[in-house]
């Protein structure tokens, strides 16, 4: 694919003048931000959208009845029907939360699972899809890790023999450590026809591709705001509406409720049912901004551009001498790069990177097992990346990385 | 000053003095980082209240090894009391630089904590 071909994919230099801190400057350097899978960058649109929102809407939705409560609940629900549509649920299905950990905790507590039950997560997880079903075992529910390749990609044949006992699968659809994306909805299905639930941790999916929950067959679906253009503090959790009946409380209190007598409580519906108290309103009007931004330019552009971004990447540090790159051969990866300078701890490359304006995260990425065990490495410098970087930042990238190599590293 | 002159030290990360196992300790502990990666185990060996030797085995990034080691250097012939009270402002004397941000500021006190823990009356071999 020709750079021009590339170009017409998504005007990046358009996009990037929607975000004012991408004019900031760095230690002396124009800001390269190429830690988007931590959290993204935020437009104007989510910027001034929120403040707007401080200065025409506030109150708190769905309870007073003035005027000005009844706009902002308006908004609430309007925000709350643009995730809906965005992965093609029903906004009864939707529940706001503040992050994709607290989606995942509320899950692990609210879900019908009981001693003797099987729960199968992976060793590509992300903390937060491993510490809340570990925490199961305190109440003897067995928790098991899918292996995986030395292409860092899922042991499929796994999922083709879970155990009877198996009642939940759970797994990431993209890993926020190889950028692995995992064929969701063939483990969805194996899944099904063990008779075991699906939850789909997509924190890094949900920001780069179109999510289908219909399409990929997820019983549940987390994700994030703060990583796909919005503002810290909220998040999702899509509860398959055949789900809800079986489900127990989480947090409990204001408004997830529909009558309280001290001898008798009755619950709310999901998913009021799981947002007891004052909700981030703010939060939720933004996340609506952002998908509207996302819209606009069409999921399918952003991951066609995810892609050119992706190949350009690898491509361009595979011929930097005295790297380790942890990514395979098979393509399937979204625009996260986890590479380490041999002989250079991964926060000193970072340490460099940031002298010149790079940002980027290095460490553990809260994702130990897989590092540890799998990649073999004391953590790992990573690169991830976004609609609103371009081809030429890799390139400033790669050249950099060739001078620590040399410098500093041990090639 | 700042951490950067720690990157000048490039060859005391590579070889750390006081880097290796010994022979015989009194003490030993583990330190690791949980986000970094950072791991560290020290090895100390005791006189009654005061610390005879002090030596590392493990890795980290420039900043946790090169004060790891200085540390392990400084606090030979020191009271247990004397290392308990010591603290950010000490490692940074050892190390020669006066500002470190905030995000390394755990990196630079690994070794410092680790051994501390290493002298709290526990693990005595």
């Amino acid at each position: 694919m020709s750079m021009e071909r590339r170009g017409k994919l998504l005007d990046a230099a358009q996009i990037r003048k929607d975000f004012p801190i991408l004019s900031k400057k760095v230690n002396g350097h124009p800001l390269v931000y190429f830690d988007s899978a931590a959290t993204s960058q935020k437009p104007r649109q989510v910027i001034d959208g929120i403040r707007y929102f401080y200065e025409n809407l506030n109150a708190n939705p769905l309870r007073s009845i003035h005027k000005l409560a009844e706009e902002a609940t308006i908004a609430y629900n309007a925000a709350r029907d643009k995730v809906a549509k965005f992965i093609n649920a029903d906004p009864d299905e939707i529940v706001f939360v503040r992050n994709t950990t607290e989606a995942i905790n509320l899950a692990s507590y609210a879900l019908p699972l009981k001693k003797g039950d099987r729960v199968v997560s992976s060793y590509l997880e992300h903390h937060s899809n491993i510490l809340p079903w570990l925490r199961l075992k305190d109440i003897g529910v067995t928790v098991d890790f899918v292996d995986v390749d030395d292409e860092y990609e899922l042991d499929m044949e796994h999922y083709r023999s879970l155990p009877n006992d198996t009642r939940l699968v759970t797994v990431s659809h993209e890993s926020n450590v190889s950028g692995t994306v995992n064929d969701v909805r063939e483990i969805a299905a194996l899944a099904h026809e063990a008779g075991a639930m699906v939850l789909i941790d997509a924190a890094q999916s949900a920001p780069h591709m179109k999510i289908d929950v219909k399409d990929i067959g997820a019983d549940l679906l987390a994700f994030s705001g703060h990583k796909m253009l919005g503002p810290f503090g909220i998040g999702v959790l899509y509860v398959n509406k055949t789900l809800h009946e079986h489900m127990k409380p989480f947090l409990t209190g204001g408004e997830m409720i529909e009558s309280v007598r001290l001898n008798d409580v009755k619950y709310q519906k999901i998913p009021r049912f799981y947002e007891a108290g004052t909700q981030d309103v703010e939060g939720a009007y933004g996340l609506g901004l952002a998908i509207d931004y996302l819209n606009r330019i069409g999921m399918g552009n952003v991951e066609a551009y995810d892609k050119a971004l992706t190949e350009h990447l690898f491509d361009s540090v595979r011929s930097v001498k005295g790297l380790d790159v942890y990514g395979g051969k098979s393509g399937k990866y979204g625009p996260i790069l986890s590479f380490n300078v041999k002989g250079l701890h991964s926060h000193d490359v970072a340490y460099f990177l940031d002298k010149k304006g790079f940002a980027l995260r290095s460490g553990f990425h809260c994702a130990q097992p897989f590092i540890e065990d799998k990649l073999k490495a004391n953590g790992t410098a990573r690169a991830s990346l976004y609609i609103y970087n371009t081809l030429a930042e890799i390139d400033r990238f790669a050249a950099e990385i060739k001078n620590i190599a040399r410098k500093y590293g041990r090639i | 000053m700042d951490e950067s002159k720690l990157y000048e030290l490039m060859d005391e990360y590579r070889n750390p003095p006081h880097l290796g196992k010994p022979k015989d300790y009194d003490a030993l502990e583990e330190g690791s980082s949980a986000s970094c990666g950072d791991r560290f185990t020290v090895y100390l060996k005791l006189s009654g209240g005061t610390v005879k030797s002090a030596d590392f085995e493990g890795s980290g990034c420039v900043i946790s090894t090169v004060c790891m080691s200085r540390v392990c250097g400084a606090i030979s012939g020191k009271t247990k009391e004397q290392i308990r009270s010591m603290d950010i402002k000490d490692v940074k004397k050892l190390i020669g630089i006066d500002q470190i941000s905030a995000s390394r500021i755990s990196c630079a006190m690994l070794g410092l904590e680790t051994i501390k823990k290493a002298l709290a009356d526990k693990k005595r071999m």
